[in-house]
């Protein structure tokens, strides 16, 4: 019986709880989990996995794409060559799973969001299409597959393990890329993730110029403005705006999204919201499957609207 | 500098009503618009700018059917010198394969680069996956989700990679490299229509897939597309603009935040 070797990731030393996604489809697929991870003491993981592999490389050198196939080949050498090696869908899973799969000619599969046995062996289900098409995917050879699993993808069935941790030894560095350190974004004029009321805007916005009728209507109602990525990217709001995962994670009384479609990196950063309503005209668009309401209609003729009423009431 | 910069022609989906076709294997794509992949053009943009401190040579590399050169076509417009499409009307389902055709290609064609980028991911089937795996397959150093290029000098870049929450990390990488570029890490600057017309005088390479194909093969294959199972989804709320908006206004009331 083959293991699944899942790759982790901390931040500033501490475990980034995406790292535990790949585990628990392991568990689902029903494999012994290996969770590879940077220097550091991981008790709390007893119990979580299988094994808990700790390397020689601290943080910034383990999640460097390089680096880690060197990792890698060390634990293969040891251990056998896993069933799955598995990433969370991350900035590092995209950077190390690619890279990884091509050193070492395995298929590749990324964000996976749902898998199953048929008559011929598994099947891994992934979003196209932003994401309005799942596509079941199977693998042409039975030899092994790189993955990156979507967050939230799979649940931990609470199974208890017994956890071995084990120590890999050293190795050394590739020299050709190199960790240098962390920045933080600038603070915003405004933290959003304060606001009880979020007027949010997406690509539907359309123009630079349309920005100031929705920070009109955010300021009538008592609310904040915020966006989502392709308006932080045009530069027609501030990063510190940005609702999603590299943006700001944002839990507000009502989050109000116009023009957003709902890309899974959105969604993330604004689905435990008290109150998602969604007004978009495309009535395919994801984000009516967050939403609690939602209104299939232009973004300006709702907002044009809304700020007419606001101030006819005075 | 030698800059090479693959650009996909995608299907614009965002506000379609998608239909499958062939088996439930693939999506009909016959009605749709297509244009430059958007991450792709940040990555031109990207190497437009390079080229134009450093002096050098850009190339820009489709793998699609004829109508991907309107994407050379864009990237040349965009301040970009050479263009090559791998022609083949095969839709790719396996970055895998997409990266292996790359590097027969820059390899058969002894393209000798600094720098190849490409964007994070594709709108279509949002892999992110070919610029890893051809970096992976040419054993050169990679990094994506690159939101800055602050400095090159003799043989290293210095990136910006985007991660998490509002925080990046600065990587030095040693020469050549292969980059995935984010979106909003530049402004690509405006191309009208004239200018995307008039760089069909530019010079273009188009190529049978058959003279890369060595090696390559597809390792996994669709068995079938679907559309999500619906999740319990939105409440609708219906009427004219005037119920609409009253509508939210008594949400907003419910909730205490009006």
């Amino acid at each position: 019986m083959g293991y699944a070797l899942v790759v982790g990731e901390t931040r500033g030393g501490v475990i980034e709880e995406r790292s535990l996604d790949p585990v628990y489809f392991s568990d689902k697929i029903g494999l012994p989990s290996y969770l590879l991870l940077p220097q550091g003491k991981y008790d709390p993981l007893k119990g979580v996995c299988d094994k808990v592999l700790v390397s020689s490389f601290e943080e910034g050198d383990f999640l460097n794409p390089l680096n880690l196939v060197r990792t890698v080949e060390g634990v293969i050498g040891a251990f056998g060559a896993p069933s799955l090696i598995l990433f969370p869908h991350s900035s590092f899973g995209m950077d190390a799973a690619p890279f990884l799969a091509g050193r070492l000619s395995w298929p590749l599969i990324t964000d996976i969001a749902g898998f199953y046995r048929d008559e011929e062996g598994m099947v891994f289900v992934k979003p196209l299409y932003s994401e309005k098409v799942h596509a079941h995917f199977r693998l042409r050879d039975a030899r092994g597959v790189v993955g990156t699993v979507r967050t939230g993808a799979f649940e931990g069935e609470g199974m208890r393990k017994e956890t071995v941790f084990e120590r890999l030894e050293a190795i050394e560095k590739d020299p050709r890329r190199e960790f240098l350190g962390y920045l933080e974004e600038e603070v915003g004029d405004v933290d959003i993730t304060r606001a009880e009321l979020l007027v949010s805007v997406g690509r539907g916005v359309k123009e630079k110029e349309n920005i100031p009728t929705f920070e009109e209507l955010a300021s009538l109602l008592g609310g904040t403005l915020s966006c989502s990525r392709p308006v932080a990217d045009r530069g027609w709001l501030p990063k510190s705006r940005q609702v999603g995962t590299s943006g700001k994670t944002v839990k507000p009384k009502v989050y109000l999204a116009m023009g957003i479609s709902g890309a899974f990196q959105h969604i993330a950063g604004m689905k435990n919201s008290e109150v998602i309503i969604a007004v978009n005209r495309d009535p395919s668009a994801p984000i009516f499957q967050y939403a609690h309401y939602g209104v299939i209609e232009d973004m300006h003729k709702v907002a044009q609207k809304m700020i007419e009423r606001l101030k006819g009431q005075g | 500098m030698e800059v090479v910069v693959l650009a996909k022609w995608v299907p614009v989906t965002q506000e379609e009503e998608l239909k499958l076709v062939r088996g439930e294997k693939a999506v009909d794509l016959e009605e749709i618009p297509f244009r430059l992949n958007e991450w792709d053009t940040y990555a031109i943009e990207e190497a437009s700018r390079i080229l134009e401190a450093h002096g050098g040579t850009g190339w820009v590399v489709s793998l699609g059917g004829e109508e991907a050169d309107t994407a050379l076509r864009r990237g040349l417009a965009m301040g970009l010198g050479k263009g090559a499409l791998i022609e083949t009307e095969e839709e790719l389902v396996d970055p895998f394969e997409r990266a292996q055709i790359f590097k027969n290609f820059l390899e058969k064609k002894g393209i000798k680069f600094d720098l190849l980028l490409s964007g994070v991911q594709a709108e279509d089937d949002q892999f992110a996956a070919t610029g890893g795996i051809l970096a992976g397959l040419l054993d050169l150093p990679y990094a994506t989700m690159v939101m800055g290029i602050e400095e090159i000098s003799e043989g290293e870049v210095t990136v910006l990679r985007e991660l998490e929450g509002g925080f990046m990390e600065r990587v030095r990488i040693s020469l050549p490299a292969v980059l995935s570029v984010q979106t909003g890490i530049n402004e690509p600057r405006y191309v009208s229509v004239t200018g995307v017309l008039a760089a069909a005088k530019k010079e273009r390479e188009f190529l049978p897939v058959d003279e890369f194909s060595e090696g390559r093969k597809g390792r996994i294959e669709i068995l079938k597309l679907e559309f999500p199972p619906p999740r319990e989804g939105a409440e609708i709320i219906k009427g004219d603009l005037d119920e609409v908006v009253e509508n939210i206004f008594e949400i907003l009331k419910e909730k205490g935040v009006r």
